[in-house]
């Protein structure tokens, strides 16, 4: 049984230190002017003080158009939550250093909330600097919300939709190791997560992610997402587990 | 080296911000990432002092037409003056309740204290001016005695702590900031409760309507007060097979923003829309709410929803239409805004 751990163990860190070939990812983005697409799939558990345990499953496609521009599509379950999500988004990059890149975001998603009737479509429009150690977003989203139960369609629901006021999107993250390490765990805060954009509660958690053999990346998050941030008093409300795979060619 | 100073000047300063006295009043910065105070613990006490010792309800009875007024995010501290108004108004119009929204003082126990006297002494003038002492211990409701046939009955006459001060208010953010729930608590008891008002109508027929205290001082429901709702311990309609003909909810943390400069939390997405569903499963007339200190009025899916500025002396220190007014009568349904006069001491 020991000799079976050892040459396992062995296997596994002869696989991982080949080396990188050409693909070398750099933190979550990955543009190194060869491989024109990348597909991001994910799995992920938790549990919400509305819904209870939810788990899902979330997968995105990227298309590098050129080397600055680049479109993604994405898409997103969360079984037991019912909530049902989808996304398109376009970005722009601008190399400010050899290490640091901005990336413009533009993105419009849409999810429904089947449990509670409601769509919710939102367009947002962000800002990421990804440098070597420290990762900033900040943007704006305008969020909708409507009321529609497919059940009821006779009922009039024209008072049934709210636009809330543009909602500012920030993000801070910083990494323990350097940006293009082949393993990295950092720390985040930011107000929105993979579909939803929050007013102001402030989600934070850890994140960390290794090179695998054949130059798959695996990626995972643990998010603590606490309500009432702003009231001072935030208060147990969601935690997350995300664990996903990411590859280019 | 440079990096190393500065890091201390970084240290330095937050060591100060912390330190500031009036800021600590305030602002509880550890509360941003996670509060000491849980929803949880105030509702499961709110819930079972609520169903044990009030024996699961609150009774008021309006003869008629009736009305209550509503105001918000008092703030108080040193100066009682705008709380000591609202009390008043509601008195001298013959409301029949007064609801806060929370917020009421800033989580200091001299402010509580001052809210609890004035709340007392308001108690004391409410208590004159609808009841009459009839011994040394017990008091008789005017309008009960006015309206039995043959005078006054002993049945109905009740000891002054018996006498419900109709002044029902939620649990807000600052109230609780500062570990307030042990002073709030104990002056108010509650902070997840429904009430009942049986309305005489003038053809002798009954209606009931409903109101509704939610505990979201926290920005959130929690988990137990999810449960409990969904349970239906807010429902009431087990009492009657009529339904309620009114439903008003009353919450410290607003749902819509009125403003995109609005820094002040709402709720969460899923909370959010778990809300709305449920106050049209409620079929609820009207929702209050407060803690942005800005006004908003909007209908959505059939709900009208109030948000209300501040009462504060400090935030509004001119006088203006901080309260609300609700005129609720058998046909009609109506609120006006109601001026307040106070103007606080310059220092």
């Amino acid at each position: 049984m020991k000799k079976n751990l050892t040459f396992l163990l062995t296997s596994l860190m002869l696989l991982t230190a080949i080396p990188a070939s050409a693909q070398v990812y750099s933190g979550y983005r990955k543009f190194d002017g060869v491989h024109k697409n990348e597909i991001n799939g994910s799995l992920f558990y938790g549990f919400n003080v509305v819904t209870g345990t939810f788990f899902g499953e979330n997968a995105i496609y990227t298309r590098h158009l050129s080397p600055r521009w680049s479109l993604s599509a994405g898409q997103q379950v969360q079984f037991l939550k019912q909530v049902y999500s989808v996304d398109i988004t376009g970005t722009y990059r601008i190399p400010i250093t050899k290490k640091a890149n901005v990336y413009i975001d533009g993105r419009v998603m849409f999810s429904r909330y089947q449990r509670w009737k409601v769509n919710e479509p939102v367009a947002n429009l962000s800002a990421y600097l990804e440098t070597n150690y420290v990762d900033l977003r900040w943007g704006w989203s305008y969020i909708r919300y409507h009321k529609v139960d497919v059940n009821e369609l006779y009922k009039d629901f024209t008072d049934a939709s709210y636009g809330e006021p543009l909602v500012m999107t920030l993000q801070i993250g910083v990494n323990i190791r350097p940006r293009a390490n082949r393993w990295n765990l950092g720390l985040f805060f930011r107000n929105f997560d993979q579909y939803y954009y929050e007013n102001w509660n402030i989600n934070w958690g850890v994140r960390f992610h290794c090179t695998l053999p054949y130059d798959i990346k695996l990626f995972s998050e643990f998010n603590i997402r606490p309500a009432g941030s702003l009231s001072q008093l935030a208060t147990r409300y969601e935690t997350s587990l995300k664990v996903g795979l990411k590859y280019a060619w | 080296m440079k990096k190393r100073i500065s890091l201390y000047i970084l240290l330095i300063g937050l060591c100060t911000l912390v330190s500031c006295q009036k800021l600590r009043d305030k602002i509880s910065p550890q509360g941003i990432l996670m509060a000491g105070t849980a929803v949880e613990d105030r509702v499961k006490m709110s819930n079972q002092f609520y169903r044990s010792s009030l024996d699961g309800r609150i009774w008021l009875v309006a003869a008629g037409d009736y009305s209550f007024i509503v105001g918000a995010d008092s703030h108080l501290t040193t100066d009682p003056g705008r709380m000591d108004e609202m009390l008043a108004i509601g008195l001298q119009n013959d409301d029949l309740f007064y609801a806060h929204l929370g917020d009421l003082a800033d989580t200091k126990a001299e402010y509580y204290y001052t809210l609890d006297s004035l709340v007392k002494k308001a108690k004391e003038r409410y208590v004159e001016k609808y009841f009459t002492q009839v011994n040394e211990y017990e008091w008789e409701s005017n309008s009960i005695r006015d309206a039995m046939e043959d005078g006054s009955d002993s049945v109905y006459n009740l000891t002054y702590d018996e006498i419900t001060y109709p002044f029902f208010p939620v649990v807000g953010n600052h109230d609780i900031t500062h570990n307030g729930w042990a002073l709030w608590s104990n002056i108010f008891h509650s902070s997840f409760y429904e009430i009942d008002v049986i309305v005489l109508q003038e053809d002798e027929t009954l209606a009931f309507d409903h109101l509704i205290f939610l505990d979201t001082a926290s920005g959130t429901l929690g988990q137990t007060q999810i449960e409990l709702i969904n349970q239906g311990v807010l429902d009431g309609k087990y009492l009657y097979d009529q339904g309620y003909r009114y439903t008003f909810v009353f919450s410290h943390t607003n749902i819509f923003r009125p403003q995109f400069f609005e820094f002040a939390s709402t709720f969460t997405r899923e909370e959010t829309y778990f809300l709305l569903d449920q106050f049209e499963k409620w079929n609820v007339t009207g929702v209050f709410c407060g803690h942005v200190h800005t006004w908003d009025e909007r209908n959505f899916n059939g709900v009208h929803y109030l948000t209300l500025d501040t009462m504060c002396e400090k935030n509004n220190p001119e006088p203006g239409d901080y309260l609300v007014r609700v005129n609720v009568g058998k046909d009609n349904l109506g609120w006006e805004p109601v001026r307040m006069n106070y103007t606080p001491k310059k220092k």
